[in-house]
């Protein structure tokens, strides 16, 4: 996506970072600077396409394509008319078709394709259903009911939290009070030593602190409370198998063991070879790993011998003869 | 590791007797599909005999070694080593006359140049070849997945290049009496490099094979190395195993020294019958090959209008 910007002040959001664009019922976007230059009388056309616009209908553009809140607008305008429920019709089919209807009023408005009859057939349905959608603006719909519903709700309980923190601020604090009054009631008449006193009235305290805390939480933010983990279903237990148990690999050379790996470095192999040049230790090669895989291949299978079994190569003979056949696999 | 590797399990055989029986059988089960009502007289005129066949193989290796010593890139030693194993294991079980080595013989060198991680693109590789080049390419790539199928996807192979080199390491720190031991790798390598026209490779395991070729450098150079095998290498051996190993040192030297060049003449000879009686299905210029090419090209374009008819319908 090319930067954002004011088409004729040609300022970007990365030059002049506080810049906000607006935009008007054309979809053409302008930044706040501009819009209030060229309309200072209030009123006037758009530098883009000429339509003439009112300053007062600018509003700050949310999304970065300039067409979707020309599309926005529309549909505003639009669906201010084109306001039956679902109620209103007969079958789903009719309110789909409406839908459809009104998809397509919006695509052609905001697209340019067939103005004039896209809005004389407004036009036509305003006159048609007049009394209808005067009816149907005063009439909220479910969704929106049921919104407010919800939004009216989730303030009622904040209040009441707001309410039980205030409560247990003050409870907390009485408490706190109540404590110290004790204390000081305790040094003064009690014939402990003060230390010991002290000391007691801490403890008490903090244990009482820590009941509070546990008291006081009981729900994560989500609405889950906290140490009910109970209802959640256990996941099935897995049958364990046996546990691992290492054993080390033991290789069968086929011949004289080759020297290990810290042999290498002891009995001085590595005098013998080429050493790794810094870009190849660089890539983790070192010049014992050749050496070691050299020493490897050397004294394997010295001892190889004519292999007892009948070679398995007898068994392949079967599909040998036919051309282009997979061999068979054993 | 050789001793787990599969070349060990599945290509190493007890020796000239087990492959010429391997070699037999498959010369006999073409012609038995192939002879038709030809008696046997005529049967043995029309098609190779084993012995004729194991001519043409080991001419098609020396032209196999002298494509691959003149090609560009210069290729690494291995990577003849492993196509020449290839192109051995190939015929052990199969015919000469099933599929022609002029084919198998440079589908082995690219396939091994994969295996060995020296890849050369298809039209940089027919680049080395005289004639069209196009054909070549496309033999080469219809023949890999065959090649491939019929080694049983055996790929790996242990060329005894490397334990070479472990040996050489070896002396020189375990075995400090020999001065200037460099002189011996030169004889080795040639030795190795002969070993690679024989079937050595099919019988013996790498590390006798480079042991044996440091024995006959050494020997070439005056310096035994005797007491470096008893002291030394073998110390720890059970006095079977050392005998194996002798026995076994012996049996490649016997081998390597055998070798003779097949003459040129008995080799074209050999050719000439077998253009009449190969298999013209695995013929890339014959009419039956085309046709089943072209058969097949059909048959994966009647699958692909069936799928878009099938998706077409799902629609």
């Amino acid at each position: 996506m090319d930067e954002q910007g004011c088409p004729r002040c040609k300022t970007t959001k990365y030059r002049n970072p506080s810049l906000k664009l607006m935009v008007n019922v054309c979809g053409h976007s302008l930044c706040e600077s501009c819009v209030e230059l060229l309309f200072v009388k209030g009123s006037g056309a758009c530098p883009d396409c000429g339509t003439a616009l009112r300053r007062s209908n600018f509003r700050l553009q949310i999304f970065e394509d300039a067409l979707v809140e020309k599309e926005i607008d529309i549909r505003k305008r639009v669906l201010r008319d084109f306001n039956k429920k679902e109620e209103d019709f007969s079958s789903l089919k009719d309110y789909n078709d409406y839908l459809e209807m009104i998809e397509t009023i919006v695509f052609n408005l905001s697209n340019q394709i067939e103005v004039d009859a896209t809005k004389k057939m407004i036009d036509q349905y305003k006159k048609e259903n007049k009394n209808h959608i005067r009816k149907n603006q005063s009439k909220m719909s479910r969704d929106e009911e049921l919104l407010d519903a919800l939004i009216e709700q989730e303030q009622q309980e904040s209040t009441m939290r707001r309410m039980m923190t205030l409560e247990d601020e003050k409870r907390e604090k009485a408490a706190k009070r109540k404590h110290k009054e004790a204390l000081i009631d305790a040094l003064m008449y009690q014939d402990r030593s003060a230390y010991d006193i002290i000391n007691s009235h801490k403890e008490a305290s903090q244990h009482e602190e820590v009941e509070a805390k546990r008291a006081a939480v009981t729900a994560f933010s989500t609405g889950i409370r906290i140490g009910h983990q109970n209802d959640i279903v256990p996941l099935a237990k897995l049958e364990q198998g046996q546990l691992y148990r290492y054993c080390p690999l033991i290789m069968e050379w086929m011949g004289p063991e080759p020297p290990t790996m810290d042999e290498l470095y002891t009995d001085g192999y590595l005098k013998n070879i080429r050493s790794a040049s810094d870009a190849e230790r660089a890539g983790g090669f070192r010049e014992a790993l050749a050496c070691h895989r050299a020493l490897q291949d050397a004294m394997c299978g010295l001892f190889s011998y004519p292999p007892k079994a009948p070679s398995p190569g007898k068994l392949m003979t079967a599909g040998s003869s036919s051309s282009h056949s997979p061999m068979m696999i054993f | 590791m050789f001793s787990t590797s599969s070349q060990s399990k599945y290509w190493l055989f007890n020796g000239e007797t087990e492959l010429t029986f391997h070699r037999t059988e498959a010369n006999e089960a073409y012609i038995r599909t192939r002879r038709g009502n030809r008696t046997d007289d005529e049967a043995k005129a029309y098609f190779l005999t084993p012995s004729e066949e194991k001519i043409l193989s080991r001419q098609y290796e020396v032209v196999l070694c002298k494509f691959c010593s003149e090609f560009t890139p210069p290729m690494p030693r291995c990577v003849i080593g492993t196509s020449l194993a290839f192109f051995k294991r190939f015929y052990v079980h199969n015919s000469n006359m099933d599929y022609h080595p002029k084919d198998i013989m440079l589908t082995c060198v690219y396939l091994a140049c994969k295996v060995e991680e020296f890849y050369v693109p298809i039209g940089q590789f027919v680049r080395n070849l005289r004639g069209d080049r196009e054909k070549f390419a496309d033999a080469i790539l219809s023949f890999e997945l065959t090649l491939m199928s019929k080694l049983n996807y055996h790929l790996t192979v242990h060329n005894p290049f490397r334990p070479l080199e472990g040996f050489l390491i070896d002396i020189k720190t375990r075995f400090k009496e020999i001065s200037n031991l460099e002189r011996i790798r030169r004889p080795a390598e040639e030795f190795i490099e002969r070993s690679l026209q024989t079937d050595a490779c099919l019988v013996f395991s790498p590390s006798q094979i480079a042991l044996t070729s440091l024995m006959f450098g050494a020997a070439k150079e005056g310096v035994s190395l005797d007491r470096y095998l008893k002291d030394v290498l073998l110390k720890t051996a059970t006095t079977r195993e050392m005998e194996i190993t002798m026995y076994q040192i012996r049996r490649v030297k016997f081998t390597v020294k055998g070798y003779e060049p097949v003459p040129r003449e008995q080799a074209q000879a050999v050719q000439k019958k077998l253009d009449l009686c190969r298999n013209q299905e695995n013929n890339p210029d014959s009419d039956v090959y085309k046709q089943r090419m072209l058969e097949k090209l059909d048959e994966e374009e009647d699958m692909r209008v069936k799928k878009r008819a099938r998706l077409n319908d799902d629609k």
